[in-house]
């Protein structure tokens, strides 16, 4: 076209040089006297070391009607000791250099504690203390329970919050914990005092049944002292493994709108449950799901947002809900959370929702290409050296591991099976994930506007629901 | 050839060393190398973004950088993404006040590619701009803008407080995501006219950070960017500066549909790159950082009277920095009752200045982040382009921490009793509205979305 393409040099597109060697790391595994297993790995520069802890509080083991008590006792962790008051505790951490997350899902209580290395004993002693004799004061317990009260109405009013919430509770049977907030709610929230946190931590948190996961640049770092001084003198009872409750889901092709009126956006969750990380299909699904909508790039973003400009971008996903041991006694019972998200403005709804089905159905209909399939490999498996650059990346996959019930070298070993997974199991993997029938659809946004033109696409009944 | 020096590993760098280098168009080269990984960054920072702007063509420098992913002479369509996620690499845009930054996270084999790709679309950018990717991207921005700003609950406080903080006129008194309108009027000839003034050689900071062979990567950068000419079409951004402090209390009152009320304010602070800078962002955080803050400990901890409170610094070199107060009230409490705390906290601030405790606290927490930033290639790239093209000078980003540790608590103080206080800044309160109630205010609030979009 026009001045300034014809006035540099040109040069064609250079190739790859020769790769260099790189593999997600192998942790040490071991344990303290106390029964705490530890998994400890080497990260040379990296000066922030990270550190998780795994307790087995999973929110099936709430007690009835008190959901988001494991919550406030993953916050209430950091809210003083027997050595500490909250103040001071969450001050002393700060003098580290610290940052100390808590919260709790499905699978159990993670706790993430990031220190530059030249604190790491210090901080990890605060972690023990807290582990080992959280003070669950009065005053504290109800100041988070009200904290978390008040949190609520800001999750309600945030689209994407409110659409996973209400997908959760069309999926899952109302028996289910998987159905409610993880959080709690409202009515739960009110019932929790400091005696049912004490009580909960009591019967579910021990060291003899968790595990921390140590990433870092350990130069110098006599380690083995260390855990023997701070981790290691959290001591508790043992206890047999929770068994996992079997995971199901109704997934009957089906809308729901969460009226909004006067939205200038619909948020779209589309969802069902599929396939955990013990799953053969596993690496084809993670191919396929990118193929269909990992990237700007992917099919839904190059019709949806690159074609037609309805959206800042649609991503499909699939997160692992909740695994159990393959050697358990009901064998493997986990699944993930499969999903379609991302929201579009509110006049396009409709004709978003129809392209997405028709890429849908293309995608069943005709198969991903070789070329797709090739571009996503090279992306899953070449990205890994940068994903797993930091030490709270390794650290944090790692964790999922151990939360999963998975061995220690899975992230390793995935890497090479995603290069062995052909086109055509990707692709039976990706339109077995997202069948076309099969779908919830949760729809936050202005009913009034949205509701007929969805209704039209024939992609299930519509029903509208307000909160 | 390009001429360089290099630089010896200083104090508190943490052993890190950059190299300077510019090719004869004037494109300024930073490079570090880093072999604990077998990764590359490639960062290159355009010394454009929204303060260049002009009336009417707010959003303009964003909805750019959206179009620089469209193509350029040699590469079609989206190819630049397809390409760098091909080879296994990362990669974004990202538009703010003073700058507009793109960046290629690589494995080391690949880096090469980066280069060519970036080189392609600074030269020739033009010969794939047509009307349908311009059509589609504004869309999408859009979009953007209405999923990131206009459909969340206090989604525009941000743009509120600045049209506030920073008067009528000023570069920095709209944000980068510009006004609906202005996105609707931008042309295709607005975008070609904004390549040609701002994306030259002579306008831009490559840094080029990780496992790299310095040698061999210099000679890529002057294979493929050495002949894209300079020119120096660009005008200089309208003049940020401003007196100290404001001399009055700003004051804007919200009526939405939100979950509940807010007080939210923006102080005038001094210009990043100043010792004095510093010491805002040491006394913001002992008033404003984390769970042992003082004003958490007071409204969250104490008081109960806030679900959260808190202090963040938006650090600018072109015009005051900004320290942005937000407080979400608990319950019914009301906002004048957060007010008075939070005037008393920090008057008490003004005269006591922080303990010795508070100091360490803070320093620790701000060298931890320094030490995440400069943790990833990435983060270590984007900062020396940082200090590059704002302060002409990449070594600063490996000393920064250590400017951070020098400050005094006396100099904490003064900067918090000369700045931190009610006639030095902007507010803007929330007061919630339902859905189907107070339609008045809804209307009034409407209209004011209007007249900003006009400004």
């Amino acid at each position: 076209m026009t001045d300034a393409a014809v006035t540099m040099d040109f040069h064609p597109r250079p190739t790859a040089g020769e790769a260099r060697p790189w593999a997600f790391p192998a942790p040490e595994r071991g344990a303290l006297d106390n029964g705490l297993t530890v998994l400890r790995c080497d990260r040379p520069g990296q000066q922030v070391v990270a550190v998780e802890i795994n307790l087995d509080a999973p929110l099936d083991a709430e007690p009835e009607g008190l959901d988001g008590i494991a919550t406030i006792m993953a916050r209430a962790f950091s809210e003083g000791t027997d050595k500490h008051s909250a103040e001071e505790f969450a001050a002393e951490l700060e003098r580290c250099g610290a940052t100390l997350d808590a919260h709790a899902d499905h699978p159990g209580v993670r706790i993430s504690l990031e220190v530059p290395v030249s604190r790491l004993p210090k901080a990890l002693g605060l972690l023990a203390e807290a582990l080992r004799a959280p003070a669950f004061a009065d005053s504290e317990v109800e100041r988070l329970v009200r904290n978390r009260l008040d949190e609520i109405p800001h999750e309600t009013a945030n689209p994407s919050r409110r659409a996973a919430k209400q997908l959760s509770k069309e999926l899952f049977p109302a028996s289910s914990r998987m159905s409610r907030p993880r959080q709690g709610t409202e009515e739960t929230v009110e019932r929790i005092d400091a005696a049912g946190v004490r009580a909960f931590y009591e019967a579910h948190v021990r060291p003899a049944t968790a595990t921390a996961v140590i990433v870092g640049d350990l130069t110098g770092v006599d380690l083995d002292e260390v855990l023997a001084d701070t981790l290691g003198t959290w001591t508790g009872d043992t206890a047999a493994p929770r068994p996992v409750p079997p995971v199901t889901a109704d997934d009957t092709g089906r809308v729901v709108i969460v009226d909004r009126p006067g939205a200038v956006q619909t948020q779209l969750l589309i969802g069902r449950i599929g396939a955990d990380r013990h799953d053969r299909v596993w690496p084809a699904q993670v191919l396929g799901t990118y193929c269909l909508g990992g990237t700007l790039t992917s099919r839904l973003d190059r019709v949806l947002r690159e074609e037609k400009g309805y959206t800042y971008g649609v991503r499909a996903f699939g997160q692992v809900l909740r695994s159990s041991s393959p050697d358990a006694p009901g064998g493997a019972t986990g699944a993930a959370m499969l999903a379609i998200s991302g929201s579009v403005d509110t006049a396009s709804t409709g004709p978003a929702l129809d392209d997405l089905w028709q890429v849908l159905r293309t995608l069943a209909a005709e198969g991903l290409t070789d070329a797709e399939r090739d571009v996503a490999v090279q992306n899953l498996v070449g990205v890994a050296p940068l994903k797993y650059e930091t030490a709270a990346s390794v650290a944090s996959t790692l964790a999922d591991q151990v939360e999963q019930f998975l061995p220690d070298d899975f992230q390793a070993r995935l890497y090479a099976r995603l290069a062995e997974t052909g086109t055509v199991e990707a692709t039976a993997a990706a339109v077995n994930a997202f069948p076309v029938d099969r779908l919830v659809t949760v729809l936050v946004g202005d009913a009034a506007q949205i509701k007929e033109p969805v209704t039209a696409l024939g992609i299930g009944e519509v029903t509208v629901v307000t909160g | 050839m390009p001429m360089g020096h290099t630089a010896t590993a200083q104090a508190g760098s943490g052993g890190l060393t950059a190299t300077e280098h510019r090719l004869a168009n004037g494109l300024r080269v930073v490079l570090s190398e880093d072999h604990l990984t077998p990764v590359a960054a490639v960062c290159l920072w355009y010394d454009v973004g929204s303060r260049h702007e002009v009336k009417g063509r707010t959003g303009l420098a964003h909805l750019f950088e959206h179009l620089m992913f469209q193509g350029s002479a040699q590469v079609k369509g989206n190819g630049h993404f397809e390409l760098v996620q091909g080879a296994g690499g990362s990669l974004n845009g990202t538009t703010s006040f003073e700058r507009t930054n793109y960046f290629e996270t690589m494995p080391t084999h690949q880096l090469e590619l980066a280069l060519w790709l970036e080189a392609d679309r600074m030269g020739s950018l033009l010969a794939a701009l047509d009307d349908e990717s311009m059509e589609n991207q504004r869309d999408v921005v859009k979009n953007e803008r209405r999923q990131r700003y206009d459909n969340v609950p206090y989604g525009t406080a941000f743009e509120r407080l600045t049209a506030l903080a920073y008067p009528e006129g000023h570069p920095y008194h709209h944000t980068p995501i510009g006004s609906m309108a202005d996105l609707d009027a931008a042309t295709l000839e607005d975008a070609r006219a904004f390549f040609r003034t701002n994306y030259a050689p002579n306008n831009a900071v490559l840094s080029v950070v990780g496992d790299i062979d310095p040698e061999q990567t210099l000679g890529w950068i002057e294979k493929y960017f050495g002949s894209i000419p300079s020119h120096d079409g660009k005008q200089p951004p309208r003049d940020g500066s401003l007196p100290d402090t404001i001399g009055e209390q700003l004051r804007e009152e919200v009526h939405e549909e939100v979950p509940a009320r807010a007080l939210m304010a923006a102080y005038r602070l001094p210009h990043d790159g100043t010792r004095e800078c510093d010491a805002a962002d040491l006394a913001l955080t002992v008033l404003g950082g984390g769970e042992s803050s003082r004003l958490h400990n007071r409204l969250v901890r104490r008081d109960r009277t806030a679900v959260a409170a808190g202090f963040g610094l938006l650090r600018l070199a072109g015009a005051p920095s900004l320290g942005w107060l937000d407080v979400k009230t608990s319950g019914g409490v009301e906002v004048p009752e957060i007010e008075a705390a939070v005037d008393e906290e920090l008057a008490r601030f003004a005269v006591e200045g922080p303990t010795a405790e508070e100091m360490e606290r803070a320093q620790a927490q701000l060298e931890r982040e320094w030490l995440d930033r400069l943790g990833t290639v990435a983060g270590r790239a984007d900062e020396l382009c940082r200090f590059a093209v704002l302060f002409g000078d990449p070594q600063l980003a490996l000393t920064a921490v250590t400017r951070v540790l020098d400050v005094t608590a006396e100099e904490v103080r003064a900067v918090a009793a000369a700045r931190l206080r009610p006639d030095n800044r902007a507010v803007l309160v929330y007061e919630p509205v339902t859905a189907d109630g107070d339609d008045a205010s809804a209307d009034e609030d409407e209209t004011d979305e209007h007249e900003g979009a006009d400004q």
